[in-house]
């Protein structure tokens, strides 16, 4: 026993060997602590929710407006009142989030019985979400729908329908325009609408009704979010 | 004889197994603080992710609103089937916000056993603000919010 504890060729492996350990430990460390960052930092899904919030909320100013548009008295203050619930709501919908909603610069506009005629509505929205420290995350909602009557010839009307940023609105059917002469409420039946793509306009629907159009007409469309504009020709 | 007289190599033999224990203990250490991507301590947060990600392309393609508030429930179970992996059973419910059920008919996938029995259940909660709709010629654009309650788990 005394000879084997005066062995000394045995060192420098027990260094390498705990040398070896210290590594292994330490990189034991290292992936606990990339693990647990990974674990506890679930951005993706944060994202999705921060997605999720946005594009309610712009949805909301969408659905505001179709609102606005649709009633033969409409109210101003309907998306105000809209945002106001939204952001108590959003607080029963997403609980322990800690999700606080701001909005600013709301507003419900249209420009109607024009050649060009349009409906509006614009928010800027700035949301919090406390559990993850996110604040002031800011982002706006605008909505815009634009109807051109173009030409008449017979008994077809030329139309354009752009959306946000002058981008085309395409499949709209017979059930989303609605064409009357002015001042009366003679409804004219529409017997079809086809749409062709023109480098200048880009795309152009044709309403064709069953009689001679006489003028001044007006033309209602309604978008697949139930926004209204209605644009008048003489 | 040589061999079994020597006494030289006993030393090492010893390190070698002192060695062998200390590297074993470090690798079983580390081994405890690892956690694959398949771990069930991670199963949970990726059914999560799966099912907003769902979800939000669903609402994003204007489908998701469509299917709620036009009580389109058999499209929306066959959109999630379509969607969602095949091995991720799914139990969908939609909620009034004063917390009561909007939807009569159950809209789930799987079987109902695994979400009893899986310790490893995700929960989605995603809400909508609103949907026009065109009742007799007329848009009816009404802010009525839902909850979707989506749970999912791994068959």
């Amino acid at each position: 026993m005394k000879k084997l504890i005066k062995h000394k060729n045995g060192q420098f492996v027990i260094i390498a060997v705990l040398m070896i350990a210290i590594m292994i430990i330490s990189i034991g460390a290292l992936m606990h602590r990339a693990v647990t960052y990974y674990k506890h930092e679930p951005w993706e899904e944060y994202l999705t929710l921060i997605g999720a919030i946005e594009l309610n909320s712009r949805r909301l100013v969408e659905l505001s407006l179709a609102n606005y548009t649709n009633t033969d008295s409409p109210d101003n203050n309907t998306l105000r009142i809209n945002l106001e619930k939204w952001q108590t709501n959003l607080t029963a919908i997403y609980p322990g989030y800690g999700i606080s909603l701001g909005y600013s610069d709301c507003f419900l506009a249209y420009d109607w019985n024009e050649t060009s005629s349009s409906s509006s509505a614009n928010a800027t929205f700035s949301l919090n979400i406390a559990s993850i420290g996110l604040t002031g995350y800011k982002f706006m909602a605008k909505v815009f729908l634009n109807l051109t009557i173009l030409n008449k010839v017979d008994n077809e009307i030329n139309v354009t329908v752009r959306g946000e940023e002058g981008i085309p609105i395409s499949s709209l059917r017979n059930d989303n325009f609605q064409v009357s002469i002015s001042n009366s409420t003679m409804i004219l039946n529409i017997t079809s609408v086809t749409s062709y793509y023109e480098p200048k306009e880009a795309l152009i629907y044709t309403i064709k009704c069953s009689e001679n159009i006489t003028t001044p007409i007006t033309v209602r469309v309604w978008d697949e979010r139930g926004i209204q504009v209605r644009a008048e020709y003489s | 004889m040589t061999v079994i007289n020597g006494k030289k190599g006993q030393m090492r033999i010893i390190e070698a197994i002192l060695a062998s224990f200390i590297i074993v203990f470090a690798l079983s250490f580390a081994n405890i603080f690892a956690m694959t991507p398949t771990s069930p301590k991670y199963e949970a947060t990726e059914l999560q992710k799966l099912g907003y990600n769902v979800l939000h392309d669903l609402d994003e393609q204007a489908l998701l609103a469509r299917f709620v508030y036009n009580r389109e429930w058999d499209n929306i179970t066959a959109a999630l089937r379509v969607m969602l992996p095949l091995d991720v059973y799914f139990n969908i419910n939609v909620y009034y916000l004063n917390g009561t059920k909007v939807n009569d008919d159950a809209m789930f996938y799987g079987n109902v056993e695994t979400f009893a029995t899986s310790k490893n259940i995700a929960s989605v909660t995603y809400g909508l603000a609103g949907y026009a709709t065109k009742i007799n010629d007329t848009y009816q654009a009404i802010y009525e919010p839902r909850t979707l309650i989506l749970q999912l788990v791994r068959g």
